[in-house]
Order: C-alpha cells, then sequence, then structure tokens
C-alpha cells in the first residue's frame, strides 16, 4: 500500500507516467501442490481466490490514482513474482521500480527467498524501496 | 506474509499434550481459540473439512493443518511441538512431531498462500527440523525462526 501510494505521489510531482502490477504468485501455488501442502481442487480455488485478490487491488490503484488526478495503467500478471516483474520492466523501458512489502524483522532464511529482495537484486533499473511508515499515508492525505 | 510476522508467543504450544491426529488438531485449534477468543468449534469444522480432501502431513515430521475461515479476523498461525510422534497420514508414512496450524480469512487467499510458503521453506532442512523438535518452549521456537 504504501509503495503505491508513494508512486502515485511521485507520479505525480514529476508529471511521469505510473504502471501498478500485480503479480498472481502461481508458481507458490505449484510449489504448495509439489510438497503436499495443497491439493488440486485447493490450489484451484486459491488462484481464484489470487485474481479476484489482484482485481481488487488494482481496482483500489486505479481508485486511489484517480482520487490524485493521476493516469496510470495497470496489469495483472501471473508465475514467479521477480521473474516477470523483471520482464514487464524491461518491456516498459520503466526508469525506476518501485517496491514495497519491507518488514522489519527478518531471518537469513526468508531474506533468501524474499520476492522483494529479488526483485531488487534482478531490477534492470534503479529500485526505490519504500517502508511501510505512517508518515507516506499522512503525506498522500495532504 | 513470512513466518515471522506471523510468529506469536501465545500460539506456540511446547510441548503438545495430545497423542492422536484429531486430538492434535482440536489441541492446536484450542490454543488459538484462547488466546484470540475467536469461536473453536468453527475453527475445527473447516480444519476438518480441509482434512477430508487428504491429509496435511507433509512428511519429514511436519504437518500443516490449514483453511480458510471467516471465524478468523486476521491470518493465525499456531505451532505445536509434540514429544511423541504422532501418525497425522503423512504422506510419506512418517510420523509428525512439528505442527503448523494456519487459519486465513477468506480475503486473505495472498497472504496465505505466502504463509505456508514460507513454512514449508522454513523447514525444509533437516537440522532445522530436528532443531525444531528439540525446542524446549515457545521462546526457543521463535529463536530459532529468528536465526
Amino acid at each position: 500500500m504504501t509503495a503505491l501510494m508513494y508512486a502515485i505521489k511521485l507520479a505525480k510531482e514529476h508529471q511521469a507516467h505510473a504502471t501498478v502490477v500485480y503479480v498472481v504468485n502461481t508458481k507458490a501455488l505449484s510449489d504448495l501442490v509439489k510438497s503436499g501442502i495443497f491439493v488440486a481442487v485447493e490450489r484451484d480455488e486459491y488462484q481464484r481466490d489470487l485474481y479476484e485478490d489482484a482485481d481488487r487491488h488494482l481496482r483500489h490503484a486505479r481508485h486511489l490514482a484517480e482520487e490524485k488526478g493521476v493516469e496510470i495503467d495497470t496489469v495483472k500478471l501471473e508465475g514467479s513474482v521477480h521473474v516477470v516483474v523483471k520482464e514487464l520492466v524491461k518491456n516498459l523501458g520503466a526508469d525506476l521500480l518501485i517496491l514495497g512489502g519491507i518488514s522489519d524483522i527478518r531471518s537469513r532464511r526468508d531474506e533468501l527467498a524474499s520476492e522483494t529482495d529479488r526483485m531488487m537484486r534482478t531490477a534492470p533499473c534503479p529500485v526505490l524501496v519504500v517502508r511501510d511508515d505512517d508518515d507516506i499515508w499522512d503525506e498522500f492525505e495532504r | 506474509m513470512n513466518v515471522l510476522e506471523a510468529l506469536e508467543k501465545e500460539l506456540i504450544k511446547v510441548p503438545l499434550e495430545s497423542s492422536e491426529k484429531y486430538a492434535i488438531i482440536r489441541e492446536l485449534v484450542d490454543v488459538a481459540a484462547r488466546a484470540k477468543g475467536y469461536d473453536g468449534d468453527a475453527l475445527l469444522d473447516a480444519i476438518l473439512a480441509r482434512e477430508r480432501l487428504g491429509s496435511t502431513g507433509i512428511g519429514n515430521g511436519i504437518a500443516i493443518p490449514h483453511a480458510k475461515s471467516d471465524a478468523v479476523d486476521k491470518l493465525t498461525m499456531v505451532i505445536g511441538i509434540s514429544r511423541i510422534p504422532v501418525d497425522f497420514e503423512s504422506i510419506d508414512n512418517q510420523k509428525a512431531r512439528i505442527f503448523f496450524l494456519v487459519i486465513a480469512p477468506s480475503k486473505e487467499a495472498s497472504a496465505h498462500v505466502e504463509l505456508l510458503a514460507s513454512i514449508a521453506r522454513s523447514c525444509a532442512s533437516g537440522i532445522f527440523r530436528r532443531m525444531l523438535e528439540q525446542a524446549k518452549d515457545a521462546d526457543e521456537v521463535i529463536q530459532l525462526f529468528m536465526d
């Protein structure tokens, strides 16, 4: 959420064009089936839920952008998050990738697997990481 | 959402007292119900409905009973460690000692999937699983995930 708000603010201040992307993590779903945590029927149900989640988040993004008078594109993708985001950034020729989802506590184990970390490391452009900070909510409301 | 973000000391029970699959599930559900004031029967129904599709004993001594239920207001994870290996009808026929009960509201599908994937990743290491099995209390469990 904070990354989205920051991106909308930045796009407004710099008259930049923003593309908001939501990736349905179908790779994680497949991994859960492979590891025996999900049965196939469950995977299908969760996949539907994740697509609904994506639509809801992207609708909300469009709503927030409209509130600020900023025009955005929304893109829904599926697959392994860092892989498809990297591809999208390349295809769009984006000059900045804005990421959220950084939490305070991290174990070494999770650091290695975090999609945010992977996106930071593999992005073909500069990356801005937005922390989950109350100040951004206040700034956005101003 | 990863394991660390979902960890709460009051939602960890070491050791579990039960020694049979459905009693273990009930015990884990009770931990969540007592700590958070959730409707235990509703949680149990959701977990058992999922269990009927196939055992959530995923092998290597681990079971992850899980379900969607709007009886919880946020993604909730209970960890239980048993001193006695329990027959959980696991896919590798191995008895389980490490249990993660995960219940998510229906609107949190994405976080639910991320958490389950994070549990699977965390427990992929045999050394980590052995250390978890040996944990003496909730603090040790938390420390193991923090390391």
